[in-house]
């Protein structure tokens, strides 16, 4: 696993530069569909068909193309297709091939259970820029309690197949009251099958499937949360490394290249609402999926419109002034899809994510310190140990030399 | 010449950018930015047979002199070359 190369290409990070300035839509997050073979008790839009049925209507493949068609025409070069589980859409490659050809550089989100057979073929054949895949758990019966499907070893045998063809894989993973006793194994997987894991342990508070029950969800208390992200960072980073992040933790300096990438010090501050849209399963337009709103109606009054209202209402938002004024900003994942998902207001103190991330500044020093007082101990023990078969050496040498003595005594005796 | 790979042009906030189509996803990192002689280039290619031609379609369009010109085809076409993009 090559744990220090970039997952962004610096030619994205200088398009969505460019595209902030310009007011355009560099990247379109296209959740083709709510509906997905899993059944994740912590998912923010899974939906079963009948509640699909209930909600809404799923766009048709000519709708997707169409409103990528008007997004790429004002500037859209990058595309994630997610959902739900997007290739559970039959009309999947229609709309995948549709948008291809326009010139779109595609990463689909997927669970990674349906990468096989016929499918597998199609996108080793015409393969996305990369395939950003959930591993759920180490283990069958992870993936069973979790997911409802014992899925582990035919995800991780769709993934190895991916990879063998030389397909770009990175790997999601969240950490939850179902999955964080594997993450060792998660690790090794990941490090056997040669991927990177993008890892949190923070799980925003499903709103969208359950209503206004902002701040609840099925996920760790922050005291776990951070626990959790902390033995995973012990894991993924070597001693030296983990060094640096504690010590920078501890100095409250952030990661230099965090989940959702820091484009702006006020107000929405990744590149939601500004160079990047999300369109949601049922047709409307939002900075994110993770919030519940500014909403625009594309397929009504036009992509171009709805961009322009996304942008505008964007601008306005707001985060707290104890959040933005917080000395532990850098290092905490706060933002305005946590803010509303956690209190249902932009400018209201998501408390959840201040525990979690006053947690993960202690417990990153104490495992640092930790590692440090079983790093002396090793090194002291090593002095012993040398120290010691030094000892035992002298004694074999001066045995030795005594019985070299003691046989050329005997020979001039003899 | 020919384009032996697949790759869609694009233009993007003032930039020229190559989007890797198909099977040349696999050995692309991604997207492909061209100044503006290598956009002029790239899109003669199809209409001319050697690196002669593509200077003397640059000579017509730009005020360069000849071994400018010279120069920088046999750069942008050495690149390519290198990316397998034309024989």
């Amino acid at each position: 696993m090559n744990k220090k190369s970039r997952t962004e290409p610096y030619i994205s990070t200088y398009l969505h530069s460019k595209g902030r300035k310009l007011g355009l839509p560099i990247a379109g997050n296209f959740e083709l569909t709510a509906r997905c073979n899993f059944n994740c008790p912590m998912c923010y839009v899974h939906m079963t068909e009948e509640q699909v049925r209930a909600a809404g209507k799923e766009l048709t493949a000519e709708q997707w193309i169409s409103i990528a068609r008007e997004a790429r025409d004002r500037g859209m070069i990058f595309v994630l297709l997610t959902g739900g589980e997007p290739l559970v859409r039959r009309d999947f490659f229609e709309i995948y091939r549709g948008m291809k050809e326009m010139g779109l550089l595609i990463s689909i989100n997927s669970n990674g259970s349906m990468i096989r057979g016929e499918i597998l073929e199609k996108f080793l054949a015409d393969p996305p820029f990369r395939f950003n895949i959930s591993l759920y758990g180490g283990c069958n019966e992870t993936y069973e309690n979790m997911c409802g499907q014992p899925a582990y070893t035919r995800v991780k045998e769709n993934i190895r197949a991916l990879r063998k063809a030389g397909v770009e894989v990175s790997l999601n993973l969240s950490i939850t009251p179902y999955n964080y006793q594997d993450l060792a194994q998660i690790y090794a997987d990941a490090v056997e099958l040669d991927v990177n894991v993008r890892a949190s342990s923070y799980m925003y508070p499903s709103i969208r499937v359950n209503g206004e029950q902002y701040g609840c969800g099925n996920r760790l208390s922050p005291e776990d949360a951070a626990k959790y992200g902390v033995a995973w960072d012990q894991l993924r980073f070597t001693g030296e490394e983990f060094a640096v992040r504690a010590q920078n933790m501890k100095n409250l300096i952030g990661d230099e290249e965090p989940e959702c990438p820091v484009e702006s010090e006020e107000g929405v501050r990744c590149r939601a609402g500004s160079s990047a849209f999300w369109m949601t399963w049922d047709g409307q337009m939002r900075p994110c999926g993770m919030m519940p709103g500014p909403t625009a109606y594309p397929l009504e009054v036009g992509f171009e419109a709805a961009w322009e209202t996304i942008k505008a209402e964007t601008a306005k938002i707001r985060l707290p002034n104890q959040c933005t004024s917080c000395a532990k900003r850098d290092v905490c994942p706060v933002c305005a899809a946590v803010c509303v998902t956690e209190t249902g207001a932009f400018d209201q103190v998501p408390t959840y994510v201040c525990r979690q991330t006053e947690q993960t500044i202690c417990a990153t020093w104490e495992a640092y310190q930790n590692r440090r007082g079983a790093d002396s101990k090793q090194a002291e023990q090593t002095i012993c140990t040398t120290w010691k078969a030094y000892q035992d050496g002298r004694g074999v040498e001066q045995r030795m030399e005594e019985e070299s003595s003691e046989h050329a005594a005997e020979k001039e005796g003899n | 010449m020919k384009i032996k790979k697949q790759l869609i042009k694009r233009e993007i906030a003032g930039d020229t950018i190559l989007v890797p189509v198909g099977k040349t996803v696999y050995d692309s990192n991604g997207l492909f930015v061209l100044n503006e002689l290598a956009a002029f280039i790239w899109d003669i290619l199809p209409e001319v047979s050697d690196e002669v031609q593509i200077v003397e379609r640059i000579l017509a369009d730009y005020e360069v002199t000849r071994e400018v010109a010279s120069a920088d085809t046999a750069q942008f076409l050495r690149k390519l070359r290198e990316m397998g993009i034309i024989d």
